[in-house]
């Protein structure tokens, strides 16, 4: 290994990290900004009453018993009140397919720790509403 | 072995807090440096899978299935559809067909990108597991794109498949694969060239192809032998695109040793085993063909059975992975389930391999061998 080679790795190394100098970090300032996240992703839900007919059919097909219904409250004249345990959901997606009156769908909000146990059980207030808007800030970079 | 030598042995627990030990638990007993004895424990990772398949209805089953292995999981899931449309003679579209062989290949060139990866951290060299595992973002990059999420990807479902490819889950499935045929030669030298790897797997954990069917190897361990079993082309089955693409079953012989592999040739047939998967892919994807991708009967079908039983099995990364259902006439749940996962024969073949080697050829020969603790506790 002569001299010339060791200094062009030299300034092969000094090339990469000039460039890494100028260069967006890789990172995120979480929770800040995050990632876009694609269409698909199976976050949390949201239940559109409006056009739910309490057919029960996503309570059925939930492999984890995760949403309970109550036929009771009504809002509309066939809706029902959904209730979701997010501490068993597997995000599957099977209640979303069996859903076959557009009244549940995914949201592209995936980050939903909370402090209790209690407070991710969702409750009709909760699940069909957003509490902020999900692609408001997704993909946004401060720096 | 003279009782002597076993006066100064000592019983060593590999697991299951050992950093490699994710899930299982090997015992060891050691004389000085070398390994006498190698007594693997399963039972670590039970999940009780082929109860709770007894539980779900025949929708819900396969997203037990694909928890079995994350790594693996449209490979996974597959069996368990497979054999629920055996019994419900559901006939599946072909372009489903093409679309669940193309997401099959994928899963296992991610497993591959992962195992590549897993492989190099333990033994040290920390350069080449974190490169893999770069590629390995792009895979699942196109996993998110395509179905919504990660690992658990739930794509597979009796009838065909939940998600149709869209223009830009495709431009993400061209990007993993071109950046991985790109990079691989690049880091096939930098893998093989390296002397200190070369030392640490050469000659490693020798069996030959005798003692591989004795345990009951399938896969790639087999493969690297020289013996070109391989279910894709051995019983190809009619409800994936196999037939449509020519392609080479691929195998790894060494010519110091014939018919015999060591975990340097193990490593070798999963480079050709991504490869195999870039090409089975790169021919598909011109070749999928219009139409729906669920028979629209399938869905009432699935949700009561006749009776019968089924055998469905598939070429997994790790190997053969099989599954057998019975079922009750007009059942809405499986009457029993019987899952048999590939790497339960490599963890205890490793009760003959490793004896007679030395301490720290044993995570070597283990993570040679690819096993996954899902599929043997189940």
């Amino acid at each position: 290994m002569g001299f010339f080679s060791v200094l062009g790795d030299f300034f092969q190394i000094l090339k990469h990290t000039f460039r890494q100098v100028f260069k967006r970090p890789f990172t995120y300032f979480y929770p800040f900004e995050d990632r876009e996240y694609p269409e698909r992703t199976r976050g949390r839900h949201i239940h559109v009453r409006k056009s739910c007919t309490a057919c029960a059919q996503c309570v059925r097909i939930c492999p984890v018993v995760a949403i309970r219904m109550d036929k009771e409250d009504k809002k509309y004249e066939k809706d029902c009140a959904l209730y979701f345990d997010y501490t068993r959901c597997v995000f599957c997606g099977l209640c979303v397919q069996a859903c076959k009156f557009e009244a549940l769908f995914h949201t592209p909000v995936v980050d939903m720790s909370e402090g209790d146990r209690e407070d991710l059980i969702y409750g009709p207030e909760k699940i069909e509403t957003l509490d902020r808007e999900p692609l408001k800030w997704r993909g946004r970079r401060f720096r | 072995m003279s009782p002597d030598i076993l006066e100064d042995a000592m019983e060593l627990w590999f697991g299951p807090q050992h950093v490699s030990a994710h899930g299982w638990a090997t015992k060891l007993t050691l004389v000085g440096d070398y390994v006498v004895e190698c007594d693997p424990n399963a039972g670590y990772f039970h999940r009780s899978a082929e109860k709770v398949l007894e539980y779900k209805n025949f929708r819900q089953g396969a997203l037990i299935l694909e928890r079995m292995c994350m790594l693996e999981a449209f490979l996974a899931e597959y069996p368990y559809v497979a054999a629920v449309e055996k019994i419900a003679e559901i006939e599946v579209p072909e372009r489903a067909k093409v679309m669940r062989t193309i997401m099959m290949e994928m899963s296992r060139l991610h497993s591959i990108q992962f195992w590549w990866g897993q492989f190099n951290a333990e033994l040290g060299f920390f350069t080449m597991a974190l490169w893999p595992w770069v590629d390995r973002e792009y895979s699942l990059d196109a996993f998110e794109e395509l179905t919504g999420s990660r690992h658990t990807v739930s794509y597979s479902t009796p009838g065909g498949v939940k998600y149709d490819f869209t223009e830009k889950s495709m431009k993400q499935l061209n990007r993993a694969l071109d950046r991985f045929e790109d990079r691989l030669p690049k880091f096939r030298d930098m893998q093989m060239g390296s002397p200190t790897f070369r030392a640490r797997t050469e000659n490693i954990g020798l069996y030959d192809v005798k003692q591989g069917l004795k345990w009951g190897l399938s896969g790639p361990p087999m493969k690297a032998c020289g013996i070109p079993m391989d279910l894709r082309k051995d019983d190809p089955d009619p409800n994936l695109a196999y037939d449509m693409v020519d392609w080479e079953v691929p195998i790894t012989e060494n010519p110091e040793h014939p018919g015999q592999s060591d975990a340097l040739d193990r490593m070798e047939q999963r480079f050709a085993e991504a490869e195999t998967a870039c090409e089975i892919i790169k021919q598909l994807i011109p070749q999928i063909p219009e139409g729906p991708i669920i028979d629209p009967k399938a869905r009432g079908k699935a949700n009561r059975l006749p009776e019968g039983e089924a055998y469905a099995r598939v070429e997994g990364t790790r190997g053969i992975t099989t599954l057998w259902l019975k079922t009750q006439d007009k059942a809405q749940t499986a009457y029993r389930a019987k899952i048999r996962g590939p790497c339960i024969a490599s963890y205890y073949a490793l009760k003959d391999l490793v004896p007679g080697s030395k301490f720290a050829d044993f995570i070597v020969i283990f993570g040679s061998l690819d096993p996954y603790p899902g599929w043997w506790d189940r």
